[in-house]
């Protein structure tokens, strides 16, 4: 038989036993970075890229640009035809807080910029708007009286001297 | 399959669920509020109240370049186009036979003036 001679050092054979790896625990972090990515993205894509475009917009709804723009045309199409009972329902849906101030704003801008026509196109507008009864502010509301059946004194004219006063 | 693979597929899709919740809320929930808004889209029937206010100012001054640069404030759209649009939205919804007429005349010079310049 054959003598088993022994090995050198450093050939000597090591047997280890694999070594079984545990099932990876890794957290599903990676997958809120990717749904807070995804978030981002879409984020910019509606905000930036692609942002909601507005239809059936309201004259109110205009930059202060176009209102004058739009402001302009309106006084100058009442200059033409006269037309205030129109010319008021057009001013209303710019719905300025005080449609004759800002005509007069209007007005005053656009004289210091040479547009005189205009200019005074929104004057007359303006100044029709301040005369016609039908587009003033009301009165202040009075509170009613009502009829009661006490014995209040009647306002009957008096035979009282009217106050001095120091002016003639 | 191996573990990477599902990872990068979970990856993807966990990007794809953010990304759907982002155009939802970036559309729907929270869209871009603007300011102001342009005369473009302003509503058709606001359109064709400017529209006929050119007319009115047209008939009055005669003067067709202004009326295309009064009516170059309502957006891009190719004036005739715009007056063809707004002739039709008047006649459906009954507007003054004069008012029409205004509309009309200016429409027929924007066209006399295309086919001369053609």
């Amino acid at each position: 038989m054959k003598q088993q001679q022994p090995m050198p050092e450093d050939t000597r054979e090591v047997c280890t036993t694999p070594q079984v790896q545990p099932p990876s625990k890794r957290s599903p972090l990676y997958l809120l970075t990717g749904v807070i990515l995804g978030l981002i993205l879409g984020l910019v894509y509606t905000w930036v890229i692609n942002p909601v475009v507005y239809e059936n917009s309201h004259p109110a709804s205009l930059g202060d640009i176009d209102k004058d723009v739009y402001r302009s045309t309106i006084a100058q199409v009442y200059a033409v035809t006269g037309h205030l009972d129109r010319a008021a329902l057009r001013l209303a849906l710019l719905e300025d807080p005080d449609p004759v101030r800002v005509l007069n704003l209007q007005a005053q801008r656009s004289l210091a910029a040479g547009r005189d026509v205009e200019a005074r196109a929104l004057a007359l507008l303006s100044s029709a708007l301040q005369n016609s009864p039908a587009f003033q502010e009301p009165p202040p509301e009075i509170p009613p009286t009502l009829p009661t059946a006490t014995n209040a004194p009647l306002l009957v004219p008096t035979h009282t001297l009217p106050i001095p006063t120091m002016n003639p | 399959m191996n573990r990477r693979v599902w990872r990068f597929v979970f990856f993807t899709l966990a990007i794809l669920a953010g990304f759907a919740a982002g155009l939802g809320y970036g559309w729907m929930i929270n869209p871009v509020q603007y300011a102001s808004s342009s005369p473009d889209t302003l509503r058709s029937d606001y359109q064709v109240d400017f529209v006929l206010m050119t007319a009115e100012l047209y008939q009055a001054e005669g003067d067709l370049p202004m009326a295309l640069a009064r009516l170059g404030f309502l957006g891009d759209t190719p004036p005739l186009t715009l007056m063809d649009a707004a002739i039709d939205f008047a006649q459906n919804r009954q507007y003054a036979k004069v008012d029409l007429q205004l509309m009309r005349n200016l429409a027929a010079d924007i066209l006399l003036m295309q086919d001369g310049t053609q």
